[in-house]
């Protein structure tokens, strides 16, 4: 570059030609198409490799960050401040009767008997590296397979949900964020004045801050506000996981995310797995005639043996419906109401 | 012979550790700034400079390890790498008469090829037109650290590889 002193070579003795290269790297397009976990392995094997080294480089670069983030933060302080009180107060409002609606909603699923939600493990895991690229946007956590982290579970930290795992390798894992290119999330839109009945959308990253609302239904009406939760359509998110709400865009409907991956430290990976329904086991009494009000019809009546006695006349029998048995521990409410907003009566603020 | 092996190595040894150090997954400033195409830099310069020690195989090889890296689709960023060394090596004497501010320039042409291949390639790849605002990032601040970059390279192929000795 510098004073065009450079000696140009004039022929390339290379090894492969050019044109063969480009076929092959056009096939290597299509064969990732055709498998998309291509690289997978050899990513993850490097990833558990530089895991020891990304968590000692963690600490000063996340000092970084946050004293650059705070150094415009600086002026505004006051005023934030203040807002964060007056925030803070309606808050505690909200707390209260969310504390309530709890107590309520488990008092008429004691009353139904309904069946509790199915049990969450949950993985506790620290962000130890991200990486923001034109067509990724991903973070790796310091937890993998050796604690029962699979890709497919929901990542979320004590805001919302950040993403799913997309990569787990031996130690690490790769969290593919709800705004990448790749991510599609089956969500329930609760209407924030609780008068419309809720949507059904897919949620679909674009690489933007805010992922995009496909409705089901060709015309729909959003309202800024809306509550946008998971829908655990499909079995493999949990329902019920807070994700953001719905903003106004020119092109259609948006999500303002709750969570901030960018700032998120340590999150919770969630295992879930719906339950397999089992078909209702027939019994004599959900037989039409029994749920009538009718005896059911005599069972047919063995032929007598010579010799003994004489059977006793048949008679009808009606046993009374079997008791479902009450959940055995508290019924969650965490389709109802986010998990981390709601902390437990009569906890410390 | 340990001497002349190392400047035959270097050129892509350069290549793989730029790979390395732009796909490491730290983000500053809250990834606000993408990280800079690094491993482009050295097939660039080399290609222009010395091409057998960087034949259109060691782009190959350099595109794979920053599709493996980089965790996108496989093989976006290998066909990219190998399509802009196509159009280098066609106008390699075009490229190669450039010095200053039209060296950095001719730089961004080379990225611009690369970003636009990986950005209609994944186009197609997801038959969807994603956002130009973080591949136009990209291709920013990959031609601001090709400033400095192409001063360590410059460095180091003058104290180690040295013009090839038939064109003298």
């Amino acid at each position: 570059m510098t004073n065009n002193s450079w000696k140009i070579a004039r022929r390339s003795n290379a090894q492969l030609p050019l044109v063969i290269v480009l076929a092959l790297a056009v096939v290597l397009v299509l064969l990732g198409k055709a498998q998309l976990g291509l690289f997978d392995r050899a990513r993850m094997r490097i990833t558990d490799w530089m895991a020891p080294a990304l968590e000692s480089v963690h600490a000063p670069i996340q000092a970084f960050n946050r004293w650059v983030s705070s150094a415009d933060e600086l002026l505004v302080v006051y005023r934030e401040n203040l807002e964060l009180k007056d925030e803070n107060a309606r808050l505690k409002q909200w707390r209260n009767v969310a504390v309530v609606m709890q107590d309520r909603v488990r008092h008429y699923q004691e009353m139904l008997h309904a069946v509790p939600d199915p049990d969450i493990n949950s993985v506790l895991a620290r962000v130890i590296g991200r990486a923001s690229r034109p067509f990724l946007q991903t973070m790796i956590l310091d937890a993998g397979e050796s604690r029962a982290v699979k890709p497919g579970e929901a990542v979320v930290d004590a805001r919302g949900m950040i993403g799913r795992i997309y990569l787990a390798g031996d130690h690490t894992s790769w969290v593919i964020l709800l705004t990448d290119l790749n991510s599609r999330i089956p969500v329930t839109i609760a209407s924030a004045s609780g008068k419309a009945a809720s949507l059904q959308a897919i949620m679909t990253g674009d690489n933007t801050a805010m992922p995009l609302l496909d409705t089901l239904q060709q015309v729909v009406t959003l309202h800024p506000g809306d509550q946008v939760v998971s829908s655990g359509d499909g079995g493999l998110l949990p329902p019920g996981l807070p994700i953001g709400t719905v903003v106004q865009d020119a092109g259609g409907y948006r999500v303002a995310l709750l969570a901030d991956p960018a700032s998120s430290e340590d999150v919770e990976v969630l295992g879930f797995r719906k339950p397999a329904e089992a078909p209702p086991s027939a019994s004599p009494n959900q037989l039409p005639a029994v749920a009538a009000g009718l005896p059911p019809a005599a069972p047919p009546q063995p032929a007598p043996v010579p010799g003994s006695a004489p059977a006793a006349p048949a008679k009808a029998v009606v046993t009374p419906l079997p008791q479902m048995p009450r959940p055995a521990g508290n019924i969650s409410a965490q389709a109802q109401v986010p998990r981390a907003n709601i902390p437990a009566a009569g906890g410390n603020e | 012979m340990g001497a002349k092996l190392l400047s035959a190595l270097l050129p892509v040894t350069c290549g793989f550790l730029g790979v390395l150090f732009s796909n490491l997954p730290v983000t500053l400033f809250g990834g606000l700034v993408p990280p800079p195409m690094l491993g482009f830099i050295p097939v660039y310069f080399w290609c222009l400079v010395r091409p057998d020690l960087m034949p259109p195989s060691a782009a190959f090889a350099i595109g794979i390890l920053q599709d493996v890296m980089s965790g996108g689709p496989p093989g976006i960023w290998t066909l990219s790498f190998v399509v802009s060394y196509a159009v280098i090596q066609r106008q390699r004497d075009a490229f190669a008469g450039l010095a200053g501010v039209a060296a950095v320039l001719g730089f961004a042409t080379a990225m611009l090829i690369v970003c636009a291949t990986a950005y209609f390639t994944t186009a197609a790849y997801y038959w969807h037109m994603a956002p130009l605002g973080p591949i136009v990032g990209e291709l920013a601040i990959s031609v601001l650290f090709y400033i400095p970059g192409a001063f360590v390279i410059g460095s180091l192929h003058r104290r180690l590889v040295g013009p090839l000795r038939s064109d003298f």
